[in-house]
């Protein structure tokens, strides 16, 4: 049985790419058969963060246009041999792709794949229906910022009115530091306003920055981020991974003890 | 001698047919004795008013305008000037008077199950009690009052007919703006700027229920005490 899980934000930079390669890598880590898919078409990220770039023949347009077979777009990662990437068009817009194609698209690719990501471009607009339009559930992204967060209260009601009612929130690029000062919102304050269930706390991590340069996911790495990652996968899974700290301790102690342990 | 003043009445108003002829002092004693001895009849209704039979000037119209309110309880809504359209213009002016005190104080309310989040509107033409969060950047709109069992974090609107005895109420009051009737209040810059209120803001004082009511065209914000739930009933 297959899930269709798009990763959004509504806000642009908070790291809907980022958690796509990564949670899309953990997946695959974990012997998942994954596929990707970048949606934002005409500002194509996701292939350069997972470092493939440089192997794309076809693209997603391609693929609904009917100018090469699904299989031929598909891109294998040779790291990972449970894991492919659909990237997207550069030189097109998001109106090259209707909301029906992309659901034709994915009653495909699920007969093949345990997870199919699909990365969200920014904005509310014809992209992000697009995105929408054939997932089972979705991973909304935000950061502890005040305008991040407005956009991912509006995303969560959008999916709500398109029925996506299976929504989890990875709160990412976390300071604890700052948390601790009082100059960030807690993890508690984002989850109290939201609503909506927790499925992963990232801390802010410099390593994130390298390693989407060098086009490498860091997931399951022994990195603070990449452990975060990982638990993401895992309770994506059902496992209920590490849940017992964040009710004991609360969220807050958790990511001090991740820090400290490094 | 015909009867110089006679009172006409239809379903919403009446008119006064006045004799043409008789000098105006005399007309405005026979105008007083007419309606004292129909005070009663008038007792606290809300009525519109026409003149007929005599063109009256502006001041001599006042005149017995005053002389009608001090001699009986007949409260005039309008006057209305002789026209074939009369009545329909009386009614006009009555029922729209009438459809808004209806509107405003009916007691009806409706609920709403759910949080608002950003971008939603929740408008209502009654008063609305809604059982979850009204985020930032969400806007409830009601005729009436405003109840959130929940966060009130957004914009809200109550008495949207221009009724400023409307309220709102919210378990836990953090608008970024409210509007009663015509006033408008928002919330403090600071506050808004100010990130350190989210810290553990909930957490470390219990949740006080608070009411926003408008006094001398200014929105207060007080905690619920059984003295202000007297005040507003």
């Amino acid at each position: 049985m297959s899930e269709v899980i798009v990763v959004t934000s509504g806000k642009g930079g908070v790291g809907k790419t980022t958690t796509s390669a990564n949670v899309g890598t953990g997946l695959a880590k974990l012997d998942k058969k994954v596929v990707l898919i970048d949606t934002d078409i005409g500002l194509r990220n996701l292939d350069v963060v997972m470092g493939l770039e440089n192997r794309i023949v076809y693209n997603l347009v391609d693929v609904v246009e009917g100018n090469c077979r699904i299989k031929q777009a598909l891109i294998k990662d040779k790291r990972y041999p449970n894991l492919c990437l659909l990237p997207s068009a550069q030189t097109r817009d998001k109106s090259s792709v209707s909301e029906e194609q992309m659901l034709d698209l994915i009653s495909k690719l699920r007969e093949e794949f345990d997870y199919i990501i699909l990365d969200c471009p920014a904005g509310i607009e014809q992209g992000f229906k697009n995105a929408i339009a054939g997932a089972d559930r979705a991973i909304v992204v935000t950061t502890p910022e005040m305008s991040a967060l407005r956009d991912a209260d509006r995303i969560i009601g959008l999916l709500n009115a398109s029925n996506i009612t299976r929504q989890d929130l990875i709160v990412n690029r976390l300071r604890a530091d700052m948390v601790k000062r009082g100059d960030m919102m807690a993890v508690e304050d984002v989850v109290e306003l939201l609503a909506i269930k927790l499925i992963g706390v990232v801390p802010d991590d410099e390593k994130i920055v390298i390693s989407t340069n060098q086009g490498e996911p860091l997931v399951g790495s022994n990195t603070p981020a990449g452990k975060a990652y990982m638990n993401v996968c895992y309770r994506i899974m059902g496992e209920e991974v590490e849940f017992e700290d964040f009710s004991k301790n609360g969220v807050f102690s958790k990511i001090a003890g991740i820090f400290k342990k490094n | 001698m015909k009867n110089p003043v006679v009172i006409k009445s239809n379903r919403y108003g009446i008119v006064i047919i006045l004799d043409k002829n008789m000098p105006f002092e005399e007309l405005l004693d026979a105008v007083k004795d007419k309606f004292k001895e129909a005070g009663n009849f008038f007792k606290g209704t809300q009525m519109a008013v026409a003149f007929e039979g005599r063109i009256l000037s502006f001041q001599e119209e006042e005149q017995i305008v005053d002389v009608i309110s001090a001699n009986s309880e007949l409260n005039i809504a309008c006057i209305i000037d002789q026209n074939p359209e009369k009545e329909e213009m009386f009614k006009q002016a009555i029922e729209e008077r009438m459809a808004q005190v209806v509107q405003s104080s009916e007691d009806g309310g409706q609920f709403y199950r759910g949080t608002l989040r950003s971008g939603q509107t929740l408008e209502v033409e009654s008063s609305i009690i809604i059982l979850g969060d009204v985020n930032p950047g969400a806007d409830v709109i009601a005729s009436g009052n405003v109840v959130v069992l929940g966060s009130l974090k957004g914009t809200v609107y109550a008495g949207g007919n221009g009724d400023d005895h409307c309220f709102v109420v919210a378990l836990d009051m953090d608008p970024i703006q409210i509007k009663i009737a015509d006033v408008i209040a928002r919330c403090s810059d600071d506050s808004l700027r100010n990130t350190r209120r989210y810290k553990r803001r909930n957490r470390s004082k219990i949740m006080q229920p608070q009411i926003a009511f408008v006094e001398d065209h200014n929105i207060y914000i007080e905690s619920i005490t059984k003295d202000i739930l007297k005040d507003i009933s």
